[in-house]
């Protein structure tokens, strides 16, 4: 930035110095020719002088006038402003002079010698002018004319303040024109730099406080050096590749299926977080490795080889059971070839179906024991109508007692019936309280006389104990019955033949309670809480031979909180089970 | 501190018997995790007795948390009590678990 300025600096000075010795030079011409024009003027002048004075002189001379010539050449100095003004005659001698002192010769001669000079001339600034007198000889005027006081001041005044003028345009031109170049000087100074290899934008931009220019230059700049640097733009590119990439991973890992692509020799050539974990490995492990030992299993394995290899067509799943130290679980392989050239030969999706299985199990065990629950009394209903059907004898005591049977049957039916349902809603969320008057003694009968016949069979003694006052209380009468069943039934199917089961109503201020009280296998401690959970079957080995949903306690406890009571349990193994159902009296209303 | 683990189907159900502090919450990350790598990732935090958890637990369970996002999960937790679920939402932490009322709906989720 210096040479711009040092450029600009000395090309205005010079230009500046130039135009002053101008100014200088055609003063000191204007002034030469003003005084050469004064002289000339007053050569002139002098000649038109000398030429009349000597013609009056030479006729007072021839006229012997010497005094009124004396005062001519007096009144001639005088009025024409000459220093010198005399006549001359002979040799030298002064006859007539405008300063007195300098008259040599007080009296007229009649005659003279003739004088060394005759001709008019000049020597330095005096004019000499012959004056022929005839009669008496040739005598000489002499004038000098005064120097010339021209005042040359207005003129150079005027020529100074011209000068001053003019500088002064030029100084305010020269302060114009600078600024207005300055940014000219920048870019050029900039190219420059371009020319010797700077690339930086920063070093080529010029300040935008010079206007237009300087921004649309610093704009140009920018693009350039944006488009000259080709290796930022490589790494830029790089990143957004590798994002892109990283984008489709973090896609991939958060699938709960397992991606896994493998090439023609068994290598994983890429695998997502999820088939890490199915595979029991970690990812930095798995891909480039050959992936036949952790696929655990050899129809797997074939599957993959074949067709990773080519020498199979079409997909295969194959669901493989693992049981080993850390666990167990059912995963589900499915392997598809892929045909795109470069992109892998396998592919192999895997899914943890291992809940599903489990929720398939329970449910086909369910609708099993469902389908057995259903099918007893609906055996002993036919059994007892056909019988019915077929009897001659008319014995009505035979026959009021097969359609008491009916009766229970149809009524055991119904609460299977009633379970399924409310299992389903239980599963749905949907589950909902009808609210009717449940007579507690008459409900309770009527249990006993369902189970009396149960009780006979195993021989076990089967006791129901109401207090005197019975309350009425307001909740679901199907799913309190069926609770209540529930309960009472567990009983029986976990008491051995001999047992003891007693039911008792207790009554307190605001709730009911039903004990049912049984002699059977118990419950061991750890299992207490676990018997409440939904396909729950206990360990014991004396359970698992006998047959049941494992839903049935899930039920009763549901039902019971969903009444705002609950069922809770206490035994002991070996000596037998209590279990407690607690229902709220929203009126204590006695029966 | 008690751990209860117990398998509802296929899914290990953890249950912290007491609040996730210190060294319990260490003890607790450690036996998440054994059951993580048994069940393959199955599995659902009982936290139905946790009353507190402090920024040790909820590393823990961060970390846990992780570990099951590296199998394309999220690591389920049940029945927290509003003074953990604060605590969760001041630290900013809820968006990395999934919330469950009770421990059947939690295990339904993995089918």
């Amino acid at each position: 930035m210096f040479s711009a300025d040092a450029a600009m600096a000395s090309t205005g000075i010079a230009a500046v110095a130039v135009l002053v010795m101008v100014l200088i030079a055609m003063s000191a011409w204007v002034l030469r020719s003003q005084r050469i024009a004064v002289e000339v003027a007053r050569q002139q002048e002098t000649d038109a002088i000398g030429s009349l004075l000597s013609e009056s002189a030479g006729r007072m001379l021839a006229a012997g006038e010497l005094s009124p010539l004396r005062s001519a050449i007096s009144t001639a100095a005088r009025n024409w402003d000459l220093s010198v003004c005399r006549i001359v005659v002979g040799k030298q001698q002064v006859i007539a002079d405008a300063d007195p002192h300098q008259i040599s010769m007080q009296t007229l001669p009649d005659q003279w010698s003739q004088l060394a000079q005759n001709d008019s001339s000049t020597a330095g600034e005096a004019q000499f002018f012959p004056i022929e007198v005839p009669g008496r000889g040739i005598a000489q005027l002499q004038i000098v004319p005064a120097a010339a006081k021209v005042d040359y001041w207005q003129t150079q005044a005027g020529m100074g303040v011209g000068a001053v003028i003019v500088l002064t345009a030029l100084l305010l031109l020269y302060r114009f024109t600078a600024g207005k170049l300055r940014p000219m000087w920048l870019v050029r100074d900039a190219l420059g730099a371009v020319a010797a290899g700077d690339r930086s934008a920063d070093r080529l931009s010029i300040s935008p406080t010079f206007g237009e220019e300087a921004v649309a230059w610093n704009a140009l700049v920018g693009e350039a050096c944006r488009g000259a640097q080709p290796n930022l733009q490589r790494t830029s590119d790089q990143r957004a590749a590798r994002e892109q990439a990283s984008d489709l991973d973090a896609a991939c890992d958060v699938m709960t299926s397992g991606l896994l692509l493998v090439d023609a020799r068994m290598r994983a050539k890429f695998a997502n977080g999820a088939t890490a974990v199915y595979l029991r490995t970690r990812r930095e492990k798995l891909v480039g490795q050959d992936i036949s030992a952790l696929l655990g299993d050899d129809r797997v394995l074939n599957a993959v080889r074949s067709i990773a290899t080519g020498s199979a067509q079409g997909s295969v799943t194959i669901e493989v059971e693992r049981k080993d130290e850390n666990g167990s679980g059912v995963l589900r392989f499915t392997v598809r070839p892929v045909r795109k050239s470069d992109a892998g030969a396998a592919m192999i999706v895997i899914d943890d179906i291992t809940q599903q299985r489990v929720a398939d199990a329970a449910r086909n065990s369910f609708v099993a024991q469902v389908a057995h629950e259903l099918r007893t009394p609906l055996t002993n209903i036919r059994l007892y109508v056909e019988t019915a059907i077929e009897d001659d004898t008319g014995d009505v005591a035979q026959l009021r007692n097969a359609l008491n049977i009916v009766n229970s049957e149809s009524r055991r039916l119904e609460r299977t019936v009633s379970e399924m349902l409310s299992v389903s809603e239980i599963e749905a969320g949907s589950i909902r309280l009808r609210s009717d008057d449940v007579r507690l003694d008459e409900m309770l009968n009527e249990v006993k006389g369902d189970f009396a016949q149960q009780a006979k069979d195993k021989n076990i003694t089967f006791e129901v104990s109401l207090p005197p006052k019975t309350p009425t209380l307001q909740g679901d009468r199907d799913k309190i019955i069926l609770t209540v069943h529930n309960l009472i039934g567990n009983a029986f199917k976990y008491t051995p033949r001999g047992g003891r089961i007693a039911v008792t109503l207790d009554v307190q201020t605001g709730k009911a309670l039903l004990d049912v009280a049984d002699s059977g296998i118990g419950i061991a401690p750890d299992e207490a809480e676990l018997v409440f959970d939904r396909f729950y079957r206990s360990k014991d080995e004396r359970v698992s031979k006998i047959t049941g949903t494992g839903l049935g306690l899930t039920l009763a406890r549901e039902i019971a909180r969903l009444h705002g009571g609950d069922v809770t349990l206490q035994s002991e193994i070996n000596k037998g089970s209590t279990f407690t159902l607690s229902l709220p009296l929203t009126e204590a209303r006695a029966a | 501190m008690k751990i209860n683990e117990k398998r509802q189907g296929a899914v290990t159900i953890i249950q912290p018997a007491a609040a996730l502090v210190s060294a319990d919450a260490e003890q607790f990350g450690e036996a998440a995790t054994r059951a993580m790598n048994a069940s393959l990732g199955r599995i659902v935090v009982d936290l139905s007795a946790v009353a507190f958890v402090d920024s040790r637990g909820l590393e823990v369970l961060l970390d846990l948390a992780e570990e099951v996002e590296r199998g394309g999960r999220t690591l389920k937790l049940c029945m927290t009590n509003p003074t953990v679920r604060q605590v969760l939402e001041l630290t900013g932490l809820v968006p990395h678990f999934e919330y469950f009322d009770d421990t059947h709906s939690a295990v339904r989720s993995f089918l």
